[in-house]
Parts: structure tokens; sequence; C-alpha cells
């Protein structure tokens, strides 16, 4: 198979052999979970629940009107306790729904009967519902891209162009990340159900599993997975594609340049090329969220880091604080040795003062480094190398940028394309004087698009 | 839970080991073939030149810095370069007060005063030779011959291929000249480097081992280097002279793959680079074939240096690039 990649991109050290064989773990005992009322790319959402109810384990407990809304169900069966602002993962205090869950029932009193406990959506089969159906089954679920943003799936299910091919992302190319790798070894059935499924309510001829070469071995297990799923045998067309083990590959528009050659034009999205790109463990929820009816109240995620004694690929209830999940003894931290905790990967994860900090919808794992893998270094003049010119695989020229940016220059940013970067951080991981380049586009970008939305105003 | 000593940063957190200093200690390794050979065709007349300069102009960075109450900037290496790179492309048996003063004027006015290093906009070392060359002409163009490590006081001048060239001197006579047989032996004596000139023109094989050494670590890249001697090549056929005997003299190899190069004053973006080198190799000819002077190559340079904020803008499309919309224009009654 030609291995594909796109122009560009960086090496940076792997790090994915401590956990990428171990199988994945489940967290089965929570005392409590801080759900986040906005875990989604879009509107906020309100709580529907008061500080007392009793929540079942799949139940509604934050929803709002809005095509960008995506509801939140509570994981566990329990009592609301508190809502109030908490520390999330992106490093912000947002409102959260505190649950505990039910103690275990006292002498002589009857358990409560399971189906009391569980309030889960009936099954659907995804292949005899209309498409409205499913997008609703797909939003009533909770779903959301699982991969960091955490853009609603409905929306991206649902494009105002034809789609010619579906995407899985199986690159996972943050470093020490290993979840969609289990994900892809342990239930690769579910992945090709899930492509099919994408393909179906999208209308896609075609679906691509898309995999790193560093997760070749996961080749045969899909192949043979795609061959026995009844969706080909009924002539759906999908395939695995080998790419190469490139930082950032598992971008959407680096893996869709990777794969269909075409490029997604400026300021657009991936379905004006035709493609639809989703997660691994997105393709898993909405599967679950049709066969089952359950709705995205757990994901996979993994726990590692020269810090962490003992790594863990792990599913848990969102909410979970993963301090709960080492307490429950299934990874080991060595707190003396901790330098860094940081939510998502170490390209593109955001650094929080603490582990307490529950696991979200869009938490792809927990990285806890010690102080040698965290060090960070001290800014250099740009010695104009011209490394980050070469390694940006959207070709923005990050030296002229931030030469741009920094004399206040934005319409020179723009024009050099400063919100078409993708703030994968490849510019500063290759940057010899360690230069914030990435860091000054993002809040380049926020400036910019403030500067626009008043002239808009003012324009009006 | 540590509360304490939790770092907080914005991404990435990880990061490439290439560091600064490395890559310019990598230019540094480049650059000793020719060094040593230049020493072993000059001896220790050459040592001390390398010598000087490096001194002077690392002395001078560290001075000036602290003078104005900036950092220190001695440890990135790159005022050891600039020495290097000085010593390199002055004639062997300069004086070694003028080589000070050339080293210390790169630095303080070249690099310096613009604001150190990756903000000078003209290439320090050449900077330096061309101060010195305007100074002081005669002792800038006094070549002589290799005389070993012989601690020979008397040095006889003698011309450089270029200069015999440029006095009318035939190819035949050039080689007569070098004691070279004919004149495929002269351009395999001026390969291998027995020549007069200076120590950074005297070994083409070893210059070019170096910059070859330099691409292949990623340190530089070959746009630049094939460009100047590329264009060179062509344009010194187009106008009649003998394109081999124009890379294989003078400072075009060695200034194709160490100062063209040069970070700060080469244009970042590939068509840019492409079009400075093909400039530089274009200049130089024009200055060989009709200018005063036998050489060009770092006025060529220089020259091009100018135009490399300009180059910059002719940038790569990025990616997703779609053509803006051109407004209709509007009609004169319109814009009355």
């Amino acid at each position: 198979m030609a291995v594909k990649t796109f122009r560009g991109g960086a090496h940076p050290p792997e790090r994915k052999d401590r956990s990428s064989s171990l199988a994945v773990e489940r967290l089965r005992e929570v005392k409590q979970v801080v759900v986040p009322v906005n875990q989604h790319f879009g509107a906020p959402l309100q709580a529907l629940v008061k500080v007392g109810d009793l929540v079942k384990r799949g139940q509604k407990i934050a929803d709002a009107d809005g095509r960008m809304t995506v509801p939140v169900h509570s994981p566990i069966a329990g009592i609301v306790k508190k809502i109030e602002p908490r520390t999330q993962s992106n490093n912000s205090d947002g409102p959260c729904v505190i649950i505990e869950a039910l103690p275990p029932p006292a002498e002589g009193q009857a358990a409560p009967e399971p189906e009391d406990l569980i309030d889960f959506l009936p099954p659907l089969d995804a292949f005899a519902c209309t498409k409205e159906e499913a997008l609703a089954r797909v939003r009533a679920a909770g779903i959301v891209g699982m991969g960091g943003a955490g853009f609603p799936t409905h929306v991206k299910l649902a494009p105002s162009k034809p789609i010619s091919v579906v995407i899985a992302n199986g690159a996972e190319c943050e470093p020490y990340l290993t979840i969609d790798e289990r994900t892809m070894t342990e239930r690769p059935e579910d992945v090709v159900e899930g492509v099919a499924i994408t393909m179906k309510i999208v209308s896609a001829p075609e679906g691509v599993i898309a995999v790193e070469e560093n997760k070749a071995h996961a080749l045969p297990l899909l192949e043979k997975a795609i061959a026995s799923s009844p969706r080909t045998r009924s002539g759906m067309k999908i395939r695995v594609q080998l790419l190469k083990t490139k930082y950032p590959q598992g971008g959407e528009k680096m893996l869709i340049t990777a794969i269909t050659g075409k490029e997604v034009p400026s300021g657009g999205l991936p379905m004006d090329v035709g493609c639809v790109v989703q997660n691994i463990g997105t393709l898993c929820a909405m599967v679950d969220a049709f066969k089952e009816g359950k709705p995205l109240i757990e994901r996979g995620l993994t726990i590692t880091g020269g810090a962490c004694k003992k790594p863990v690929n792990v599913i848990a209830p969102i909410g979970t604080p993963v301090a709960d999940i080492l307490a429950a003894g299934l990874a080991q931290v060595d707190d003396e040795a901790l330098g860094m905790v940081i939510y998502g990967g170490p390209m593109m994860g955001v650094a929080v003062p603490s582990y307490q900090i529950p696991v979200q919808k869009n938490t792809s794992g927990v990285l806890l480094l010690n102080v040698e893998e965290s060090k960070h270094y001290d800014e250099e003049t740009c010695i104009r190398c011209g490394r980050c010119m070469r390694a940006c695989s959207c070709r923005l020229s990050p030296a002229l940028l931030a030469v741009a940016l920094e004399s206040g220059d934005y319409v020179e940013a723009e024009k050099i394309g400063l919100l078409d970067c993708i703030e994968c951080g490849t510019c500063s991981f290759v940057c010899p004087a360690h230069r914030h380049l990435v860091q000054r586009f993002r809040v380049g970008k926020q400036v910019l698009r403030a500067m626009k939305q008043k002239e808009a105003q003012n324009a009006r | 839970m540590p509360a304490k000593g939790i770092l907080l940063s914005s991404s990435p957190h990880s990061f490439t080991p290439v560091t600064t200093s490395r890559m310019m200690l990598s230019v540094i390794i480049a650059l000793i073939p020719a060094v040593g050979y230049g020493v072993y065709l000059y001896g220790f007349s050459a040592l001390a030149l390398i010598l000087v300069s490096i001194v002077s102009a690392v002395a001078a960075e560290y001075v000036f810095r602290k003078v104005i109450k900036a950092s220190t900037t001695i440890g990135d290496f790159s005022a050891i370069i600039t020495g290097l790179l000085l010593a390199l492309v002055l004639p062997p048996k300069t004086p070694l007060w003028m080589v000070a003063l050339g080293a210390i004027f790169a630095i303080v006015v070249a690099k310096e005063f613009f604001g150190g290093l990756g903000a000078n906009p003209f290439n320090p070392a050449l900077i330096g030779r061309a101060f010195l060359l305007m100074s002081f002409p005669a002792a800038i163009t006094t070549w002589s011959m290799p005389n070993g490590l012989a601690l020979a006081a008397d040095v006889t001048s003698t011309a450089t291929p270029l200069a015999l060239v440029k006095q009318g001197a035939a190819l035949s006579d050039v080689a007569t000249y070098f004691g070279a047989s004919g004149v495929g032996g002269l351009f395999r004596q001026l390969f291998m480097g027995y020549r007069s000139g200076s120590l950074g023109e005297s070994s083409i094989l070893l210059i070019a081992l170096g910059g070859l050494f330099l691409i292949g670590l990623g340190v530089i890249q070959w746009i630049v280097p094939v460009s100047v001697i590329g264009s060179a090549f062509v344009f010194s056929w187009i106008l009649g002279m003998n394109p081999l005997f124009t890379i294989l003299t003078g400072g075009i190899v060695f200034g194709a793959f160490f100062m063209a190069t040069d970070y700060s004053t080469r244009p970042l973006t590939p068509v840019g680079q492409l079009a400075f080198g093909v400039g530089i190799g274009l200049i130089t000819v024009i200055i060989r074939k009709f200018g005063g002077f036998p050489e060009g190559v770092t006025y060529a340079i220089l020259i091009m240096n100018i135009a490399t904020p300009y180059l910059n803008k002719i940038r790569v499309k990025k990616y997703g690039y779609v053509p803006p919309v051109k407004p209709a224009k509007p009609s004169k009654e319109a814009s009355k």
C-alpha cells in the first residue's frame, strides 16, 4: 500500500510505547462526578436539574435550543449535590453539575432495580431510519467530536454539500496518546460500523480508515473487520489507508490532503472538498448511541507521561476527576517528579494546575509529565533559519507572520494567512530559538477576528 | 496533590533538540576542512589571521553588548562564524591589525548596530571585507602563492587567476602561470586547491564538501547554493566566458555555500531564495566581465541583500489558497 502524507510537518518524540500495549481498562466505581455543562464548540447550555434532584445514568442534565448545541447527560445514577463553576480542562472556570453516586442500599432495603437507574434512548437502526431521525439521535446522544475541538457531530453530519468520502481519523499524531490505537485494535468492528453509519447519514460512496504507520499492526484487524462487516457485504466501500507517521498528520486538513490530494479552501470546511472526518472515539460513541441507545457519558483516554509510574488506557465516566482514576489504582503518579499536567497531547493540549480537573467529552488523554519532560526554554531572537517555514503544514511563513504581528501589521498578517493557521504548534516545536510562534498566532487570530467584527459593526 | 512547581504554559509542550548554537556550531564544523587546508597552504600566518579575526569579532560583540547593556550573546557562536568567514575571504597575508579592524567593523557596524543576530540586513563578514577593500585597496588585493608551513618571511606577491584573465590572459597562459599542464590540468588544480587566493577560495572540493554536509544536516537548503552556482555558470557561458573557470575561481562556491546562505540576509521564501541566488550569479558575472574588479562575489551578495525584504514577499501559496475575487471596477460615474 502506498503510504500517503502531506507537505511539511515535524517529528516530535512519540513516546507512545509506554501505553500502546496496555488493553483498555474500565473505571467501575465512581463516587462523584463533576460534569461540565458546556463541553462542545458552540452556544452555551442551561442545566436542566437542580440541587437535590435524583438523576439516572444517561439522563439529560443540560441542553439548549439552537443548532450549535449538544446536550449533556448524567454519567452515573446519583443525587445532584451542587451546581457551581469549577475549573475545566481548558483551564478556565465553567458551570459544572456535581453528582454524587447513590450510596449502596442500606441493610434490609431492596436494591433499586437497574432499570430505574438507567435512562438510555431506545435502540435505533441507523440503516433503517431516515436521515433526520439519525441526526436527531446523534444530537440526542450528546455526541461531539472527541478528538479535541468538541464540534457538534450532528452539525458535521448535515453538510450542505455532497460528500464523496468519510474519513475515520486514526492518525493519532499527538505524541504519548494511544487510546485511538487501542480502540482500533480492540473494537475494529465498531470503528468500521461507525464509518458505515456516517457514510449512510451523509450518503457518501466511500469510507477510508486512516492510520499512521506506527499503528500498522491495527491494519490486519481493521481489514478483517471490513471484510466481515455486513455493511461491506451489502456493497458499502470501506478501506484502510496507511499514512506516514508525522505531526500533524491527524489535523483535519492534512488528513484530507493526504488521502484525497485536495486542499480544503481557505476559510472553508472539509465538506467543500466532499469530506467528512470523524475521530475514532466519536465513531464508537455513535455505534453505542444507535445500538444501545447509550448517550456519550463515558470515554476512553490515555493517562501517561514521565511522572506517571503506571500508565493506563481507561474508559471513565465523563466528569470523573482524573485524581479519582489515580486513586482507584488504575494509574499511578509520582507527585515528587511531576512537572506539568496536560489535558490532551503535548503539541496542542492545555497545561492545567492540577489533575483534579474532570474528564470531558473531548479529553483524549492526560499527561503527567516529569520535570525533564516539562523543560521550557527562554525565547531567543529569531535567526531567520526558516525551519518553521518548511515545517508549517499550512505553508504560512510563520517567521514572516510573527514579524507582521510584532509590528502590529494585521493587514499583512491576514494576507500571509493568519486566519488559516490551525494552531498545530509545529512552528514553535521546530524553532531552534524557541520563539513563541503559535502562541503569538493564537492571540493574533483573536485580535484580528475582534477587529473584523468591529469593522463589520461600524460598516452597518 | 502538589500545588507548587506545576508549570503552566501555552502549547506546544514539546521542543526540538536543535538549538541556535547547535546550528551555528555545525557551520563551524563544516568550515574546518577548508580552514585546515588553508593553514596547510599558508602556514602559521593563516592560523594567526583566523585566530585574530575570530577573537576580534567575539570580543567586539561582547564589549559592544556590555556597553549598550544588552544580554551577552557570544554563546550562540554567531560571532565566531562572522570572524571565521571574514578571515577566509581576506588575502592570507593581510596585516593582522587590518583583520582585527575589519572584524570589529563587521560585528559592531554591520551586525550590532542593526540589533544583532537575525536583524542585520547585510552579511557582516562581507561588509567587513568591503570595508577593508575600500580602506586599504592595495593590501586587500595583494595575493601570494601558498608557501606551506615554512616560516619564510620573503613572500612573493602574485596575481589570482581571475586577475590574470582580467588583464587579458588566455586560460592556457593562466595554466602556465600556475604550473599546470594545459587548461584541463588548471581546472583540476583549481578544484583541488593549489593556487593564489584567499583561504576560503582555495579548495573547491573541501568547500563543497562542507556545504553538502550542511545541506545534509538540514542547516542550509540547496536552493541558494545551486541557484548561485548554476546562474553564474549559465550567465558566464552566455557572455562568452569559460563557465567552468567562472565557478572554479574566486569566491563563487564559497559565497554560494557559506555567504549567500546566511540566515538573516537571504530571503526566507523558496522562490525568493531562487531569485536571490540567480541575482548573485548574474551580478558576479557582470562585475567580472565588465567591472573594474576581477572578482565580484562580495558586491553581488551585498547588492542582493538589499533585495531580500522584497524577495520575502514572493511567498509560497498558502494551504487552501483561494484567489481573491476582484471587486468590479467602479464606473467613472460612480466614482464622481
